[in-house]
């Protein structure tokens, strides 16, 4: 009897368990469902910051805003006083003498700030770096802070450009692979050019600076300790300071070009070439080696240059000096 | 298939019979139909892969893969690329043979399925008369791609993923079987264009409201598919949080993405299933399967192509309602894996059998209470829920001082 009590008591139960498992099932899956399908058809909470927000970013930005970190790259020679300048190095700036030809002219390899680490912390409208007009002109055209920033803005906001068409693609794509990638300077084999011209114009300080002021960087950074590059040309010139690291802007390059035209100066005759270039100056120092000794002060300056030396008459004679570019010309560093 | 192929033989002027190479035509047309036939399903799965993540995101209240092609559609070509083009490293220490062969174990158990997987009216690459039998055959195939990759890759992750997999799929068979049987024993045939036939286009007509029985079978079916393609709640086999990735824990690059393939593949042939076995498959409302037939010309071919796209709406539905539940549960236990399938979807399914078997004998002898319980099914089981579904959902948003908004945002 008790027996039977407790199974009629225990089954209902079991059964009940059993089909409330079911319901519960179920239900959980009715509710989660219609949560999960309402939350279908709501607007999603992201921002598409910032090309696709409600509100365009350049109306959202106060107008005393201040956290620009602008460089204009228009005015900037790479000479890097603000990459020095700079107490947590944000900026680095790595830059190659040379732009394909024989010029002394910069080109820019890299111009990194590492927003990262910046703090925004000086005050934005006074410029670390003095600024300087390039030589040439009294003042140069500066933009407002902010500008370069808010038209990145702008841009954002704007509907997006026009696909290029095929003729424009083909033309692009074509001035970029048609020309071989300009090559460094050789500083060694300039700087042996630039010494036989010095030995040329040895008397003759202006010229002698001129050739001098051709091996430096030519970005009148100051950072030398003279005004500028003619300054720090002019001291060597007239044997006043024989210290080739100076130039910093142009580095290694700078100093290894200076040195071979100081040591040329003192010993009165080019240093010879290197391993590597050996071949074309062995052919003609053979001759120059059977020749008697008094034309050997003459052969330096006649003929031992003629391999490397025939092209740069010719393209200093007609174009101004590299060393001295005009404002606007600056094509390499942009 | 053949037939087709006949009539199109037919139709160009020529005889197929007196033609002495007819064999080397139909082989040729099997590899075409089999290259048509695994590009479709490795581009569906691409797309459900994008698919479920716009489905994710904005359930989560994100966006999603936005931002390559429109909507972000083209982002799965990208992934497919990148995956193809990564490297295919096989672990020092695994068995390599294996190892390498496994993803094509999975592939080819997945790609099966679509020979006797009907698309539409007359698009059917196999007609078999053991269709059902063929897909719940072929489908085994791909546990032996899983335990092979958990085995040969010489990692615990792997092989507990495998086993559990193992585990899950040989379960779950017994109640997708019995579920499937349901249909079969309604229409009398296993084949997968036979059982769309036995149906009819108007939902009432379906195989899913004939009878309660057949409710229930249609939803044991649907969960134990949804287990047997490793799909949330019965991710088991690749849960994240404890088995790194699962059986393909050590895979990579394309190796990799053919699981991936599989997975994603597997929601159109579980949804494909359902929808023939269940609701009617391509059958056209007020159109019948023998209205069909006599068709001829351009007629045909809209028709055809309007049951083409009823049953791809059909499919398309249920594989977005595998992305919803994805989204909606979590992950259960093994335990509570094991018990759902042995204490619940196995006892319903065989006593569904049972009933559906002794129904089909009430039906036969009075007709009228097979029709009058379609419409109470239909109409008890399918549109009140429906309604009912619709007005939760309504609430759900409108009171939280929300409002529908499905197209900002995107």
């Amino acid at each position: 009897m008790a027996e039977n009590v407790t199974t009629q008591r225990q089954t209902p139960g079991a059964i009940g368990a059993y089909v409330k498992n079911v319901r519960d099932t179920a239900k959980s899956f009715w509710e989660g469902m219609s949560v999960t399908l309402s939350y279908m058809f709501r607007k999603p909470i992201t921002t598409q910051y910032p090309d696709r927000v409600p509100v365009p970013v350049r109306d959202t930005i106060p107008p005393r805003y201040r956290g620009f970190l602008e460089v204009d790259m228009d005015i900037c020679t790479a000479c890097q006083a603000c990459e020095r300048a700079c107490p947590i190095a944000v900026i680095n700036i790595d830059i190659l003498k040379g732009d394909g030809k024989i010029t002394p002219k910069l080109r820019m390899e890299r111009f990194d700030i590492d927003i990262g680490k910046l703090r925004f912390v000086p005050d934005p409208l006074v410029p670390a770096v003095p600024y300087k007009p390039p030589k040439g002109s009294d003042a140069f055209p500066r933009r407002a802070l902010g500008e370069i920033t808010r038209a990145l803005i702008a841009a954002w906001d704007a509907p997006p450009p026009p696909f290029p068409s095929k003729e424009q693609l083909e033309g692009d794509s074509g001035a970029a692979h048609g020309k071989p990638k300009p090559a460094g300077l050789d500083p060694t084999a300039m700087g042996r050019q630039l010494a036989a011209k010095a030995l040329q114009v040895k008397e003759d300080k202006p010229k002698l600076a001129k050739v001098f002021e051709e091996a430096m960087a030519g970005t009148d950074c100051g950072d030398c300790g003279y005004a500028d590059c003619k300054g720090y040309s002019e001291g060597l010139a007239s044997g006043k300071d024989f210290s080739p690291e100076k130039c910093a802007p142009g580095g290694a390059d700078s100093k290894a070009m200076l040195e071979t035209i100081l040591v040329s100066l003192k010993s009165g005759k080019v240093p010879e070439a290197p391993a590597a270039e050996a071949p074309p100056p062995a052919e003609t120092k053979a001759p120059a080696a059977e020749a008697p000794p008094p034309a050997e002060a003459k052969a330096p300056a006649a003929e031992a240059p003629p391999p490397a030396e025939v092209p740069a008459p010719g393209t200093d004679a007609e174009a101004p000096p590299p060393a001295t570019p005009e404002p606007g010309d600056r094509g390499p560093l942009r | 298939m053949q037939g087709w192929i006949d009539s199109l033989i037919r139709g160009w002027g020529q005889d197929p019979a007196t033609w002495p190479w007819t064999q080397i035509v139909y082989v040729a047309f099997m590899g075409l139909f089999a290259f048509i036939v695994i590009n479709f399903a490795a581009i569906t799965a691409g797309i459900f892969s994008w698919a479920e993540r716009r489905v994710a995101a904005r359930m989560q209240s994100r966006v999603g893969p936005n931002r390559v092609g429109p909507g972000g559609f083209l982002q799965w070509v990208a992934d497919a690329v990148k995956l193809l083009t990564k490297e295919d490293l096989v672990p020092a220490e695994a068995d390599n043979f294996l190892f390498r062969i496994a993803p094509y174990f999975m592939m080819v158990g997945f790609a099966c399925v679509f020979v006797a997987l009907p698309f539409s009216h007359r698009l059917v690459i196999a007609d078999m008369n053991i269709g059902i039998f063929f897909i719940l055959a072929v489908t085994a195939l791909i546990v032996v791609g899983i335990i092979m990759s958990g085995w040969s890759s010489n990692s615990k992750w792997s092989l507990f993923g495998a086993i559990r997999s193992a585990a899950q799929i040989i379960s779950y068979e017994i109640p997708a079987g019995m579920a499937l049987m349901i249909p079969v024993l309604l229409a009398g045939t296993l084949s997968t264009q036979g059982i769309i036939r036995a149906q009819g286009g108007w939902p009432w007509q379906w195989f899913v409201f004939d009878n309660p029985a057949t409710f229930a079978a249609f939803f044991i079916y649907f969960i134990s598919a949804l287990a047997e393609g490793n799909r949330t709640p019965f991710d088991l086999p690749e849960a994240e949080s404890e088995l790194v990735s699962g059986y393909n824990t050590e895979y990579s690059g394309m190796r990799f993405s053919y699981f991936f393939l599989v997975e994603w593949g597997n929601m159109w042939v579980m949804s494909a299933l359902a929808s023939t076995m269940f609701l009617g498959g391509w059958q056209i409302p007020g159109v019948s399967a023998a209205q069909l037939d006599a068709m001829t010309g351009g007629r045909a071919v809209a028709f055809e192509l309007l049951s083409l796209a009823i049953f791809a709406g059909k499919t398309l539905f249920w594989v977005f309602v595998v992305m919803w539940l994805r989204w909606t549960l979590p992950r259960i236990r093994v335990d509570q894996m094991m018990n759902m399938c042995w204490k619940y979807l196995v006892p319903v399914s065989f006593a569904a059998v049972i009933f559906v078997a002794g129904w089909m004998l009430v039906v036969r002898a009075a007709p009228a209470v097979g029709t009058v319980t379609h419409w109470i099914m239909f109409l008890a089981a399918g549109v009140l829920p429906a309604a009912f579904f619709i007005n939760r959902v309504a609430r759900n948003i409108h009171d939280t001082g929300d409002k529908f908004d499905f197209t900002s945002n995107w």
